[in-house]
């Protein structure tokens, strides 16, 4: 069963999410923070990771960071989740590498459609 | 630049009166080529040529001096400096035609160019705050993320049919919770656009105490007395003692003066309803004695002395000008107090202004007396006519006084060459230059960077600068111009009022392209 890992620190956008994505036969673990996401991801590597910018400890931009730079990790699929469509958010993102762009509010039907698109299978 | 530029009001006047120039000349007793060269402005007169040709024409001889119109023409050429007139390539020289010959539409045109620069700071001011302000990027990020809750959750009870009760209920209740957060924010926000239509404090106000202090000369005859009356009032004989001052604040308007030793602001405070005047304990001296002086000059009977001051004037538009031009008169009064005229001037004139002296003798801070020596314009017994500039570190000019023929810009910053940049470089030190305009005028500048109290070591020192000028022809009356060439073919810096009004071409120091096309 392919895994999903939520990093986000709105507990109802995790719950309602996990609901859609178990549904569609995903498993799906979550973090709050961005420290406990990246341990979470060191621990077990997902087959993506939906990525909230505004994280608690450390901040999306930063996971990202160290994800691109950990050779284990550096491929692993990531939809960042943003709160601003804003421009500078998106080119940063761009940036330091990202699969793919969510910005809140959401439609649950194109997370999934995201995911779907990056694990492959 | 010649030294009036009141040529066109004689010729029209002159014309208006239907008399030739041959006419006019005879009757000055002057040759009618002479004459001509006055009307376009190639010759300046005074004196008593100066008063025969008001007389002749019937003009008052105030009308005649040109400070006000000079006035009018440095304001006119900041305008004409604005970038978004330079296509129009006006021409300099035009400003003071304008000016000579429609005085009111000169002051209307004035007067728009400030409505439209303070409209324009306004809505940067308005702008930056909606991009910067931490609370509407906060109330932003937490509407969009209520709202994701709530459509997430609904379109799950939407669309997912075969939903369990236990789940359909925790959806339920999740968008209602998120509702409610939403509630919360949306009123704040509402209630934060309510509040902001407070709106922006306009420039202009500085602007118009300004040019009610340069008309007054800035010298107040009335608050002379009224600062005389005080001082028997209060009984201070001699260099005045805080303790006095405290004692009369007390006596005479039930004001209790209270230190604060660390209040977090270093600045007093006044409390009417308590009547309790707050010191910062760890203030100079002069600092705390010239805020027990301002209190006293703004009680003082009720504050009227001031407020004819005021009212005689009608450059103030606004509340908010006369706020300020209010507290400028208090600081003149207090001044006024501490440095009495007399004394003040007898010992400015022996001591050759040098200010550390008068600092010392009178007991007042460099930059009290920097101001006090630019109020000694009383007529018949005038000290040397300064002007005086305030700058911060980072460059603007936060006080002007002008002299007539001094340009000192508006707007922003001056010339990077003046003694008053220069003098950061070397806080606590005089700075003095021979400041030459492309105009042929020439001044002496003296400056220094004086270093304010901070709250604490951790936090960066506070410098300001403040510069003094005055013409070249009193440099010899001055310690500070001791030492220096100031013959007319000695060395001096060529320095311009600001970069984008200044036509000098070949300076090194130029750090904006001019707008105006000599």
């Amino acid at each position: 069963m392919a895994r999903v890992l939520i990093a986000e620190d709105e507990p109802h956008i995790v719950e309602s999410l996990s609901f859609v994505l178990e549904r569609e036969g995903y498993d799906v673990a979550a973090a709050a923070d961005g420290e406990s996401a990246l341990a979470s991801l060191r621990g077990a590597r997902p087959d993506v990771l939906i990525l909230d910018v505004m994280l608690p400890k450390l901040n999306g931009f930063e996971v990202l960071k160290q994800i691109r730079r950990d050779p284990a990790l550096v491929s692993l699929p990531v939809i960042v989740l943003t709160a601003k469509g804003q421009a500078r958010d998106r080119r940063m993102a761009e940036e330091i590498g990202v699969s793919g762009f969510m910005t809140k509010p959401f439609s649950n039907r194109d997370v999934i459609a995201e995911v779907r698109r990056l694990i492959p299978g | 630049m010649p030294r009036t530029l009141i040529g066109a009001k004689i010729r029209d006047r002159r014309r208006t009166l239907g008399l030739t120039q041959a006419r006019l000349a005879a009757t000055l007793g002057i040759s009618p080529s002479y004459l001509n060269l006055i009307e376009s402005n190639k010759r300046s007169i005074g004196g008593r040529l100066l008063k025969r040709m008001a007389e002749t024409l019937e003009i008052a001889l105030e009308d005649l001096d040109g400070a006000a119109e000079r006035r009018l023409i440095g304001d006119l050429e900041e305008l004409a400096a604005e970038p978004m007139l330079a296509d129009l390539h006006l021409d300099p020289s035009g400003a003071a035609d304008f000016a000579g010959r429609h005085p009111d539409w000169a002051r209307a045109l004035i007067r728009l160019h400030r409505a439209w620069r303070d409209r324009g700071e306004a809505v940067n001011a308005l702008s930056d705050r909606l991009n910067q302000d931490p609370f509407l990027g906060d109330a932003v990020r937490s509407v969009l993320g209520r709202v994701a809750a709530i459509r997430s959750s609904s379109e799950i009870l939407e669309t997912v049919d075969d939903i369990e009760p236990r789940q359909h209920q925790r959806f339920v209740s999740i968008i209602a919770a998120e509702s409610r957060r939403l509630t919360d924010v949306a009123q704040a926000l509402a209630a934060y656009f309510d509040r902001a239509h407070v709106g922006t404090r306009p420039i202009t106000p500085v602007e118009e105490v300004d040019d009610f202090l340069f008309e007054r000369n800035n010298h107040f005859p009335a608050l002379e007395q009224a600062a005389a009356a005080l001082r028997a009032d209060a009984g201070i004989d001699g260099v005045c003692r805080e303790s006095t001052l405290v004692e009369y604040l007390g006596r005479a308007h039930g004001v209790r003066v209270s230190a604060a030793p660390e209040s977090g602001r270093h600045e007093d405070a006044f409390d009417l309803a308590s009547r309790t005047l707050v010191l910062a304990d760890t203030a100079p001296r002069a600092t705390r004695r010239f805020a027990l002086a301002r209190l006293a000059a703004a009680l003082f009977r009720e504050g009227r002395p001031v407020e004819e001051a005021l009212a005689a004037s009608s450059l103030l538009s606004s509340e908010a000008a006369r706020r300020r031009a209010r507290r400028a008169l208090w600081s003149y009064l207090a001044a006024a107090l501490l440095m009495p005229y007399e004394e003040f001037l007898a010992a400015a004139r022996r001591a050759r202004y040098d200010i550390d002296y008068l600092a010392q003798r009178f007991e007042a801070s460099y930059e009290q007396v920097c101001h006090r020596l630019v109020t000694l314009r009383r007529p018949g017994a005038s000290g040397v006519p300064f002007g005086l500039m305030r700058i911060d570190p980072a460059g603007f000019l936060t006080k002007r006084f002008p002299l007539p023929h001094l340009p000192l810009p508006r707007h922003g910053n001056a010339c990077p060459l003046w003694a008053g940049y220069e003098a950061f470089q070397t806080p606590g030190a005089t700075v003095r230059q021979i400041a030459a305009f492309p105009t042929g005028e020439r001044f002496l500048f003296l400056a220094r960077a004086i270093e304010k109290t901070r709250p604490s070591f951790t936090l960066p020192r506070r410098l300001i600068s403040i510069m003094l000028a005055c013409d070249v022809l009193h440099a010899d009356q001055i310690v500070y111009a001791d030492g220096l060439n100031l013959s007319s073919s000695a060395p001096t810096t060529p320095v311009g009022s600001n970069c984008r009004l200044c036509v000098r071409r070949d300076c090194d120091y130029r750090e904006e392209d001019p707008i105006i096309d000599a």
